[in-house]
C-alpha cells in the first residue's frame, strides 16, 4: 500500500509526527523511564505556611536501612529562579519557609516504602511566624515582612502612563469604572510532575530527564544549584504529558531530584503525586483589576486607568513578568492613545504562581471586555460596534511601542458575528438564554528572552546523509502542541520532499542546538522560521548539485516533488537521492542551519519593563458564547461556542483548530468552575474532584474559524495560535450570562453558589430601590 | 516498586458465611466490594486495615430477585447493571437517574450497590493525604480530636455523599443485614445515623447482602447539585417521589450530600385538585431549606447547597405531578 | 502476602506473584513494564489509568491486580493488529484526539469500551461514556470527533 504523496504540506492539516507513539502508549512520558536500578525520591513538605527553621533532623532517616541519601535546604545555598534579577527561592527552604507544601528535605531510597519511612522520620523545629495568604493581609500596614528585601511585600510595582490619560477621560462622553475579582487557577496539566536523575560520579556527569517545557533553563539552574559546569550535564526531554507554563521556569523537585542523585551517587526517579503537582504550582494568581475606561458616545476609548493587584505567593518566580504583562496587553488589541497602568505584585504564604496560557493578559482582558460591553449597553450601542470602533489600522506602533505588523481583529468579528447570527438571535432569545462576545490577543513569542545572551532566538540544524534523509535537530519542547509537527512540516515545505523522509530530533542537549524553550506562543514563530532557513539553506546546497550534474545555472533550477529538472525541460530530472549523492560528493555528510533574531524595532519601548509584551506579531481573536442558565441553582451551561482567530496563517490547519478548541476550553474552565482554595495556607483544591476542570459532558461545541493576514515576519506569514483565544471566553461569558440573566457578575469563576449569591443580592437591591 | 497503598492481607470468599468467617477470624478487616470509594481512602490513608475481605468473588452476591412486583437486590449488582435492567428504570427511575450521576462509566463497571449505600462519608478535612492532614493536626473522623467544620461541636460532620441512598429511601427499600448473630431486616433510613464518624447502623461484621424494593407503587426521579456532569459527589442530591392516594398527590423526599445521613422527609401536605400549587410548593421549598442541613464539609458554601437542593427538589416534584 | 494470580494481558496469559496490596496499574507498569497506562490522579479522579477487564472499562489505580485472577485485561499497547492500529487509535491520529497525549491511552480505552457496547453511538451517549475521562488539552472536541469517525469506520468495514 503507497501512501498518496504531496509535498507542499503548509497549509494542509497534517496528523501529529509523534502521534503514533501517543496512540498506541509506545510514547515513553518521564514517569514512564522505569528502570530496577533507580532509587525512589520523595519530598518532605512544609507543615506550616510560615515558620523559622530552627533545626531539620535527618540523622533517624539516614541510619535508616535502604536509604541512599537524605538533602536538606543545607545542601544548596544557590538560590534560583527563571528572571536573573529576582532569583529569591531554594530548592528547599532555608532558615524561614514561607508556603505549606514547600520543600524542607528530600530522601532517595531503595524502594517507596523505604523513602516514606524515611521522610517520617524526619525531625522538624520549627518556629511559627504569622502569614499572610491575600494580598490585603499582606499589604497591611502592619503585616510582617516575607523577604527582607521586599517592604510591604511589593515584589513588583510598575507604573505606566501613556499619552495624557486624565485630558482623555476629560474628553469622554461616558466614563465607568469596576473592580474585578478573578481567582487563582492552575495548570493543571494532566501528567503530573517527574524528574529522572542520574548521575556518574566517575565521570562527574550528570543526565537529567524531565517534564519540562524549558530544559534550557533547567540545564543552567541545575548547573548553578548544584555547581557544576553545564558541560557536564545532559538534559534530555521525553514525552511531555502539557505544560501550559506549569513548566516554563525550573521546578524545585527538578533541582532536588539532581541533588539527590548525586548524593547518592546513581539514579533517582521521582514522582510527585497529583496534591504535590498542585503545590508545585505556578498558575495563574488571584488578580484584582480596577478598571476605567472613558468612551464617547460613538463608542471610541478615550482614555483608560487600570489597577491591577496579584497575590503571587511566595517567591518571585516569574513574578514581575506578569505584571508586566497585565499592563502591556492593555495596548495592542485596539487603537487606544492614552493608558495609566499601576500594577503591584504582591508576596503571600502560599504557592508560588508562575506563568500560565495567556500569561499576564486574562485577568486583565476579562475586566476591559466586560466594561466595554456594560458601556455599550448604557450607550445603547452593540457590542460589535464597540469594538469595530477601537480597531487598530496596521502596520503600527502602539503608544507602549508594540509592533503590530497584522491586524485580523475586524476579520476575526465579522466571522464570529455572522456565524453565530448575531443580529438576528442576540436580545431575541428564550429568558434564560443570551449571546456575549468578545475579543482577545496574545504574543507570537517575547521579542526579548528572560535570559538575553544577544544570541539568535531559536536554532535549528539538519542533516543529509548517505541515505537520502533529512535530520531535522530542535531544541524545541514539544509539550503536546505539536511544535516537531510545524519544523517537520517546515523543512518538508520549503525543501519539497516528503514528510515521511523527514526525522525530528528534538530535546536533547546533547543533539540538538540550544532552544529557550515552549512559553509565550515562541515556537511556531522563533523555531519555524529558524527550521525554514535551515531548509533553504539546504536546498540552496540540493540546487548548486542538481545545476552542476545538469550543467544548468542554479536559477534555472526547479525542486519539485522530490525532482530537481531544468525549467522548462522536464527530461533531464534528477531525483532527489541522485542530488543528495551529488551533493555529499562535494562535501560529505551535509548539516546546515538556520536561525531566527526578532528584529530591534519589535523588542518593546525604551521605558522599564517595556521588553515585555513586544513580539514580533500578535494573534487576535473574537469569541461569542451562548449560555443558558438556570436561576433556580445558578448553574450555567454552555451550549455553543463560536471563536475566531487570526493566526496569521495556519501551517496546520488541524493543529490550530486543535489549540483554539483547547485555549477556549481552558478558558471556559477558569471561568466556570477552577479555582484553587486554601484553608489557613493549605490547599484544599489539590487533587482533581475539587479542582474542577471540565469533563465532556458540560464541555460546548467549539465552532473554530480561522482567519490569516499573513503576517510579514511570520514562517508562511504565521502567527501564535495556541494562547491568543483563552481570554476571550471569561468575558464573553460573563457578557452572555448579563444578556441571559442582568447579571452583572464581577467575579470569576462563574460558579453556581456565586452567581445564585449576586442574583440573591441583585434581586434584594431591587426590592430596596422599588420601596424607597 | 510504588507503594500507593499500605500492606494488607486480601481474603477472597466465595460466599457470605465464609466473608463472616473471615471478620470473626480478623477483626481488623475492612469490607471491599467495587473498591471505589475505599482504595481511593486508602490511597489517602485515612484508616488502617489488616485484611482486606473482597466481596466481589461471592456467588450469586448481584444476583436479582423477582418476587411478584417486589424486586430483590443482591448487593453485590454493580452500578452499570442496575442501569441496564430494564423493570428498573420503569418501575424505579429515580434509581436509575441517580446511577446514573455517580461518578464515571468506569467507576460504576466496578461499583456497587451496596458499597453506594455503605459509603464513607466525605469532608473537606478528612479527605485529603496524610501529610495534610498531618499538617492540619487531623480531625475528629480520625486521629483527631476536633471537628474542623464544627470546632464547637463534639460530633463529626462529614457528609454522606451516596446517590443511590435518596433513590431507594423513597421507594422505602429495606435492608437485609446479615452477621454472625443472624440476619435483620431494616428500613434503609434506620442504617444510617447522624454522625460523621459513624454513620451506619452496621455492628462490626455485619455485611448488606441485599436490598429489598416494594412494588412501586410512586413515580420518582432524582436530581443531584453538582457543577460537572460527571464525576462529581453531589453538594447534595434530591430523590422524590409521587403517589397518588384518594385522589391527591403526596410527596417523598430524600437528601443526600447535605447531612452526615441521608434525609428523608415525608411529606404530609396532599396536593389536591383545588390546592393552589404555587402555595404549596412554595411551602415544601420552606419545608426543604428546613430539613435539610449542609455544613463547610465542601468548598460549595452550606447556604447555596441548602438553597439550591431546595429550588431542585420543588423542580424535580413539579415535574411528577 | 503474595499469590499467583493468572491472567490474560492483550491476549496473553500469564501467570504472576502478585502481593496483595499491588494496584493494578502497578502491576503494568511496573511489573510488566506496560508504561501506556497512565497515572493522571492520586486516585480514581481522572481517568488516565482505564482499561478493559473483561471487556469493559476500569481505572487500573484503583484496582487490586489481584482481584483480577481470571481475568481478560487489554490494554492501549494490546490495541491494533501486526503492528497497524486500530480503528479508534487511526481515528484519535488523524482527527488530533490527542494532543500530549497523556490522557490517550485511558481515552482510546473508554471508547473502546463503549464501541463494543455501542457501535454508533450519538455525541450524547459519547459523553456519558467518557465523562469521567479528563483531557486537559482539547477541549474534547476533536476526541468526540475521532470517536465517531472510529464507529464510522468500523460501521463502513463491516
Ligand atoms: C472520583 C470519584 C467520584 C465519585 N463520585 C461519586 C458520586 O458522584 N456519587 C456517589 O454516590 N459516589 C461516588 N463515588 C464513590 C463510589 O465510586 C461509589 O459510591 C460506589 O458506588 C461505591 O461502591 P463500591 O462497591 O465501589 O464501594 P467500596 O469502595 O467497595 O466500599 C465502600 C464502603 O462500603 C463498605 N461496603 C461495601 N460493600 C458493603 C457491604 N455489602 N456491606 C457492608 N459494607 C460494605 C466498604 O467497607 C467501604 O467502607 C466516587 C468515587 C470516586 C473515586
Ligand atoms: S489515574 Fe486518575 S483515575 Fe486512575
Ligand atoms: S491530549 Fe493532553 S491531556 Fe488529553
Amino acid at each position: 500500500m503507497t501512501k498518496p504523496r504531496h509535498f507542499h504540506v503548509a497549509g494542509t492539516p497534517v496528523p501529529l509526527v509523534d502521534g503514533l507513539e501517543k496512540v498506541t502508549g509506545r510514547a515513553r512520558y518521564t514517569a514512564d523511564l522505569t528502570t530496577d536500578d533507580a532509587l525512589v525520591g520523595r519530598i518532605l513538605r512544609a507543615p506550616r505556611g510560615h515558620a523559622r527553621i530552627i533545626r531539620i533532623d535527618t540523622s533517624r532517616a539516614k541510619a535508616l536501612e535502604g536509604v541512599r541519601a537524605v538533602v536538606t535546604g543545607a545542601d544548596c545555598a544557590q538560590s534560583y529562579g527563571v528572571i536573573p534579577i529576582a532569583m529569591n527561592e531554594y530548592p528547599m527552604a532555608r532558615d524561614v519557609l514561607r508556603y505549606r507544601g514547600e520543600p524542607l528535605a528530600a530522601v532517595a531510597a531503595i524502594d517507596a516504602k523505604t523513602a516514606q519511612a524515611a521522610l517520617d522520620l524526619i525531625e522538624l523545629t520549627l518556629e511559627d511566624l504569622p502569614a499572610v495568604y491575600t494580598a490585603k493581609e499582606a499589604r497591611a500596614p502592619d503585616a510582617v515582612q516575607l523577604h527582607p528585601d521586599k517592604q510591604g511585600n511589593l515584589e513588583r510595582e510598575v507604573h505606566h502612563s501613556f499619552g495624557d490619560p486624565e485630558a482623555g477621560m476629560a474628553k469622554a462622553d461616558l466614563v465607568r469604572d469596576e473592580v474585578f475579582s478573578c481567582a487563582e487557577v492552575n495548570h493543571a496539566q494532566m501528567e503530573p510532575h517527574a524528574a529522572l536523575a542520574d548521575y556518574d560520579p566517575e565521570r562527574g556527569h550528570l543526565t537529567f530527564h524531565s517534564v519540562s517545557q524549558v530544559p534550557f533553563y533547567v540545564h543552567l539552574t541545575l548547573a548553578r544549584c548544584l555547581g557544576m559546569e553545564a558541560a557536564q550535564i545532559r538534559v534530555v526531554q521525553p514525552f511531555i504529558g502539557g505544560g501550559f507554563g506549569a513548566r516554563t521556569e525550573t521546578l524545585n523537585f527538578e533541582i532536588i531530584t539532581a541533588l539527590l542523585a548525586r548524593a547518592a551517587g546513581g539514579k533517582v526517579m521521582m514522582h510527585l503525586t497529583r496534591e504535590e503537582s498542585f503545590l508545585t504550582h505556578r498558575g495563574r494568581p488571584q488578580t484584582d483589576v480596577a478598571l476605567k475606561i472613558g468612551m464617547t458616545d460613538k463608542g471610541k476609548i478615550t482614555a483608560v486607568k487600570c489597577e491591577v493587584v496579584m497575590a503571587g505567593g511566595a517567591y518571585a518566580g516569574y513574578g514581575l513578568v506578569t505584571i508586566l504583562y497585565a499592563g502591556a496587553l492593555l495596548h495592542g488589541i485596539y487603537d487606544i492613545e492614552n493608558v495609566k497602568y499601576d500594577g503591584y505584585r504582591v508576596y503571600t504564604n502560599l504557592p508560588p504562581c508562575g506563568a500560565m496560557r495567556g500569561h499576564g493578559t486574562v485577568d486583565v482582558r476579562h475586566a476591559f471586555e466586560c466594561l466595554l460591553d456594560r458601556m455599550a449597553h448604557e450607550l445603547g450601542l452593540d457590542p460589535f460596534a464597540v469594538r469595530r470602533a477601537n480597531l487598530l489600522r496596521a502596520p503600527t506602533f502602539t503608544p507602549n511601542d508594540l509592533m503590530v505588523n497584522s491586524y485580523g481583529l475586524g476579520a476575526c468579528l465579522d466571522k464570529v458575528e455572522t456565524a453565530s447570527n448575531w443580529y438576528n438571535r442576540k436580545g431575541k432569545l428564550p429568558p434564560g438564554r443570551g449571546l456575549g462576545m468578545a475579543c482577545s490577543h496574545y504574543v507570537s513569542g517575547a521579542a526579548k528572552p528572560v535570559h538575553w545572551t544577544g544570541e539568535p532566538h531559536a536554532v535549528v540544524s539538519m542533516k543529509l546523509d548517505f541515505d537520502a534523509s533529512i535530520t531535522v535537530l530542535t531544541g524545541a519542547a514539544d509539550i503536546g502542541q505539536g511544535s516537531s509537527t510545524i519544523v517537520a512540516v517546515a523543512a518538508a515545505d520549503i525543501l519539497s520532499v516528503d514528510m515521511s523522509r523527514i526525522r525530528v530530533i528534538a530535546g536533547d542537549s546533547a543533539l540538538t542546538p540550544k532552544d529557550n524553550g515552549s512559553y509565550s506562543s515562541r515556537v511556531t514563530f522563533m523555531v519555524g522560521n529558524a527550521a525554514i532557513e535551515a531548509a533553504r539553506a539546504l536546498r540552496q546546497k540540493l540546487v548548486l548539485a542538481a545545476a552542476k550534474k545538469l550543467e544548468s545555472l542554479p536559477e534555472d533550477i526547479v525542486c519539485e516533488g522530490e525532482t530537481f529538472s531544468v525549467k522548462g525541460s522536464a527530461q533531464s530530472m534528477l531525483s532527489f537521492q541522485e542530488v543528495a549523492l551529488a551533493a555529499l560528493a562535494e562535501e560529505g555528510t551535509i548539516t546546515v542551519k538556520g536561525t531566527f533574531t526578532t528584529p530591534i524595532k519589535a523588542q518593546g519601548g525604551k521605558h522599564r519593563g517595556g521588553a515585555v509584551g513586544s513580539t514580533m506579531g500578535f494573534s487576535y481573536g473574537a469569541q461569542v458564547v451562548e449560555v443558558t442558565v438556570d436561576i433556580a441553582t445558578g448553574l450555567i451551561r454552555i451550549d455553543k461556542v463560536w471563536a475566531a482567530l487570526d493566526c496569521g496563517f495556519a501551517i496546520n490547519p488541524l493543529a490550530v483548530e486543535g489549540q483554539i478548541e483547547g485555549s477556549v476550553w481552558m478558558g471556559m474552565g477558569q471561568a466556570l468552575s477552577e479555582e484553587t482554595r486554601f484553608v489557613n495556607g493549605l490547599a484544599v483544591h489539590a487533587n482533581l474532584l475539587d479542582y474542577r476542570v471540565p469533563t465532556m459532558v458540560e464541555s460546548p461545541d467549539i465552532e473554530v474559524h480561522i482567519v490569516e493576514t499573513i503576517d510579514p515576519l511570520g514562517p508562511f506569514g504565521a502567527k501564535e495560535a495556541g494562547e491568543g483565544a483563552l481570554s476571550g471566553f471569561p468575558p464573553a461569558l460573563v457578557n452572555a450570562v448579563a444578556d441571559a440573566i442582568g447579571l452583572e457578575a464581577n467575579f470569576l469563576p462563574m460558579t453556581p453558589d456565586r452567581v445564585l449569591e449576586a442574583l440573591i443580592k441583585q434581586r434584594r437591591a431591587a426590592k430596596r430601590k422599588v420601596a424607597s | 516498586m510504588s507503594a500507593n497503598l499500605p500492606e494488607f492481607n486480601l481474603v477472597k470468599p466465595s460466599s457470605i458465611a465464609e466473608a463472616l468467617a473471615a471478620f470473626r477470624d480478623q477483626p481488623h478487616a475492612k469490607f471491599c466490594a467495587g473498591g471505589t470509594d475505599l482504595i481511593p481512602n486508602m490511597r489517602h490513608g485515612l484508616f488502617e486495615v489488616e485484611t482486606l475481605i473482597d466481596l466481589g468473588q461471592i456467588v450469586g452476591f448481584d444476583a436479582v430477585t423477582i418476587n411478584g412486583a417486589d424486586i430483590e437486590l443482591g448487593a453485590g449488582i454493580s452500578l452499570s447493571k442496575l442501569v441496564g435492567r430494564a423493570d428498573i428504570r420503569e418501575r424505579f427511575p429515580a434509581i436509575v437517574k441517580a446511577c446514573e450521576k455517580v461518578a464515571g462509566l468506569s467507576h460504576r463497571e466496578a461499583a456497587t450497590l451496596g458499597g453506594n449505600l455503605c459509603l464513607e462519608t466525605r469532608c473537606l478535612y478528612y479527605n485529603q493525604s496524610e501529610w495534610w492532614r498531618k499538617s492540619n493536626d487531623y480531625c475528629l473522623k480520625y486521629q483527631g480530636d476536633i471537628c474542623h467544620v464544627a470546632p464547637r461541636g463534639n460530633r463529626c460532620r462529614a457528609a454522606f455523599c451516596g446517590d443511590l441512598a435518596p433513590a431507594f429511601m423513597v421507594h422505602r427499600a429495606e435492608v437485609e443485614l446479615v452477621s454472625l448473630n443472624g440476619a435483620r431486616r431494616l428500613p434503609l433510613a434506620d442504617l444510617y445515623v447522624e454522625d460523621g464518624a459513624a454513620h451506619l447502623a452496621l455492628q462490626p461484621g455485619e455485611i448488606l447482602a441485599s436490598v429489598h424494593l416494594p412494588a412501586a407503587r410512586a413515580r420518582s426521579t432524582y436530581g443531584k447539585i453538582c457543577q460537572r456532569g460527571a464525576i462529581d459527589f453531589p453538594q447534595a442530591g434530591v430523590a422524590v417521589s409521587c403517589r397518588k392516594e384518594a385522589g391527591v398527590l403526596q410527596f417523598e423526599l430524600a437528601f443526600t450530600g447535605t447531612n452526615s445521613k441521608p434525609i428523608l422527609l415525608e411529606y404530609r401536605e396532599p396536593l389536591g385538585p383545588k390546592t393552589d400549587a404555587d402555595s404549596y410548593f412554595e411551602a415544601l421549598e420552606k419545608q426543604v431549606q428546613k430539613s435539610v442541613s449542609p455544613q463547610r464539609t465542601t468548598t460549595t458554601a452550606p447556604h447555596y447547597r441548602r438553597l439550591a437542593v431546595a429550588a431542585l427538589a420543588v423542580r424535580l416534584a413539579r415535574g411528577l405531578v | 502476602m503474595k499469590r499467583i494470580v493468572s491472567l490474560n494481558i492483550n491476549g496473553k496469559p500469564v501467570e504472576d506473584a502478585i502481593a496483595d496490596n499491588l494496584l493494578l496499574i502497578e502491576y503494568l507498569r511496573e511489573t510488566r513494564r506496560l508504561t501506556g497506562t497512565k497515572q493522571g490522579c492520586d486516585g480514581g479522579e481522572c481517568g488516565a489509568c482505564t482499561v478493559l477487564i473483561n471487556g469493559r472499562p476500569r481505572l487500573a489505580c484503583i484496582t487490586l491486580a489481584s482481584t483480577c485472577d481470571g481475568a481478560k485485561i487489554e490494554t492501549i499497547e494490546g490495541q491494533g493488529e501486526g503492528g497497524r492500529l486500530s480503528a479508534l487509535q487511526r481515528a484519535f491520529h488523524e482527527n488530533l484526539g490527542t494532543q500530549c497525549g497523556f490522557c490517550t491511552p485511558g481515552m482510546i480505552m473508554a471508547s473502546e469500551g463503549l464501541l463494543r457496547q455501542n457501535p454508533d453511538p450519538d455525541d450524547a451517549e459519547i459523553k456519558a461514556a467518557l465523562g469521567g475521562n479528563i483531557c486537559r488539552c482539547t477541549g474534547y472536541v476533536k476526541i468526540i470527533k475521532s470517536v465517531r469517525a472510529a464507529a464510522q469506520q468500523s460501521a463502513g468495514a463491516a
